[in-house]
């Protein structure tokens, strides 16, 4: 293994992020301008605000017509379809809506309003790259293309000749080649990190609010939408996916919250993992029973618990 | 495709104690460095502009972006676009970057040149802001040698997007 100062590391805003980049290898600096290249790319074709993105033309779209996108956008909804019917629409791509209307994206220009009733079963995928929606409806990228970018990225890295580096994408990222010490920030303290491990040829994604209500104090939900309640995420702890491809591993961190029951299959079907981040540490999400929930719950109950069991022994003692 | 291998540290048997890192920072490229990068191969040659008091406002009120330094960071390529060098601060950041301009006043290129976060009082403190002057990937500070890779929430970019606003209004109004 080379050492790491010979490694080199670029940082560019893309993605609505900062997006670093590093590689070790003679061509280092060549493969990193090429994999900022295919980023740049794939925010053109899969951002919300861009006029002229796939996600926008689809957005414009009329129920019926089709459209022909890039195979990246297409790859993308290909994985958003196949998340979406196995967390029995838990994670949905549709709702785009909702988030306008929470104000956590624009109004998109030129695009008439979405049908309430619209959800993922309303977009088609069919031959040649080619889609076409049942229902008006806006469709948001935002919650799997940064991942999807960073495997893109890492894959240009590849053909450029890098055997080792990282793609990090504001906080979800892709190791290939030698492993790396990668770093969890604590969800509700960023002054804080957490050992997560070495990392080899593996995607980390995470997913908690901690920034993303910056600028306003007090607000506590987040653009996380649930889309079977139409209400907007409030959340305490993070959760961290670790998985063969980043587009993978930012999609589960979505699922693991949304619907934590079935998550556990579908993270086993893509062999990914989650841990979960909270004020205790970090420790492994193994969805037992709705684990999350009854940790949530866990300090009101005992409370209860505490007057049942005093209540218990005033009988107890009453009856001797 | 492989499955992805990974170590686990003692995360399984019991969670894992925070480490804190009041600051963290990355140093990517030199003025010189990002140059190269962004006019390879070109000459460029510093010139001085200095904003006056009008121009200063007149920015502010087109881009909605504060201007701090009246001093322009300013190289113009051999090619005809412009280099700038600028920074911006927000409240656990601070960063320094540069912009390329290609001759008819677009971005061709922006690139990071140093990044810090603190959660202490640092950011706004010039005296902390100014021990990373002149740092580059060659002298990498020790701060954070063992804590580069980190996963979280998303961090915005959004003030390195006000900082490209200004200086396009700058192109506009003093350069152009």
């Amino acid at each position: 293994m080379k050492s790491r100062s010979s490694e080199i590391r670029r940082a560019r805003p893309v993605l609505g992020t900062i997006v670093e980049i590093g590689a070790v290898g003679l061509n280092a600096g060549v493969a990193i301008d090429a994999a900022f290249c295919e980023i740049d790319a794939i925010h053109r074709l899969m951002s919300f605000h861009e006029e002229g993105s796939d996600v926008s033309r689809l957005n414009r779209s009329v129920p019926g017509e089709v459209v022909r996108v890039d195979p990246r956008t297409y790859e993308v909804l290909v994985y958003a379809q196949e998340l979406s019917r196995l967390s029995a629409g838990a994670f949905d791509i549709t709702v785009g809506g909702k988030l306008v209307e929470q104000g956590f994206l624009p109004q998109p220009h030129g695009a008439a309003p979405v049908d309430s009733e619209a959800s993922f079963e309303d977009i088609k995928l069919l031959a040649n790259d080619s889609v076409s929606l049942t229902r008006r409806l806006w469709i948001d990228l935002g919650g799997i293309a940064k991942g999807y970018a960073a495997d893109r990225a890492a894959l240009a890295l590849k053909m450029c000749g890098v055997t080792s580096g990282i793609v990090n994408a504001g906080g979800d990222l892709y190791v290939f080649g030698a492993p790396q010490p990668i770093h969890l920030r604590y969800p509700n303290n960023p002054s804080l990190v957490l050992p997560l491990g070495m990392i080899a040829n593996s995607a980390v994604a995470s997913s908690s609010g901690c920034f993303a209500n910056a600028g306003e104090p007090g607000a506590a939900a987040e653009p996380l939408i649930d889309p079977r309640r139409n209400a907007s995420m409030k959340w305490q702890r993070g959760i961290t996916v670790i998985a063969p491809r980043c587009v993978i591993a930012d999609a589960l961190t979505k699922v693991v919250r949304l619907a934590p029951r079935r998550a556990p299959k579908i993270l086993s079907r893509f062999s990914a993992r989650a841990v979960i981040v909270d004020r205790l540490g970090a420790r492994p999400f193994n969805g037992q029973h709705n684990e999350m929930r009854r940790a949530q719950a866990r300090s009101a109950v005992s409370h209860r618990s505490r007057a049942v069991v005093r209540a218990y022994r005033v009988v107890a003692l009453g009856a001797k | 495709m492989k499955t992805g291998q990974w170590t686990w540290l003692p995360i399984i048997c019991a969670p894992v104690p925070a480490i804190a890192v009041p600051a963290y920072a990355a140093t990517y490229l030199t003025v010189e460095q990002a140059q190269q990068s962004i006019f390879p191969g070109q000459k460029l040659s510093q010139s001085f502009v200095t904003l006056t008091s009008e121009q200063a406002r007149e920015i502010e009120r087109r881009s909605d972006a504060k201007v701090r330094h009246k001093e322009v960071q300013l190289w113009k390529a051999s090619g005809g676009g412009y280099f700038i060098v600028d920074e911006v601060v927000g409240k656990h950041e601070f960063i320094t970057y540069a912009v390329g301009l290609n001759a008819d006043g677009t971005v061709k290129q922006i690139e990071i040149m140093t990044y810090r976060e603190s959660y202490g009082y640092e950011v706004r403190n010039a005296d902390w802001r100014a021990q990373f002057v002149g740092k580059n990937v060659s002298a990498p500070l020790k701060l954070s040698q063992d804590i580069k890779n980190i996963s979280g929430a998303t961090l915005s970019c959004r003030h390195i997007t006000d900082g490209v606003k200004r200086i396009l209004a700058t192109y506009e109004i003093a350069l152009k």
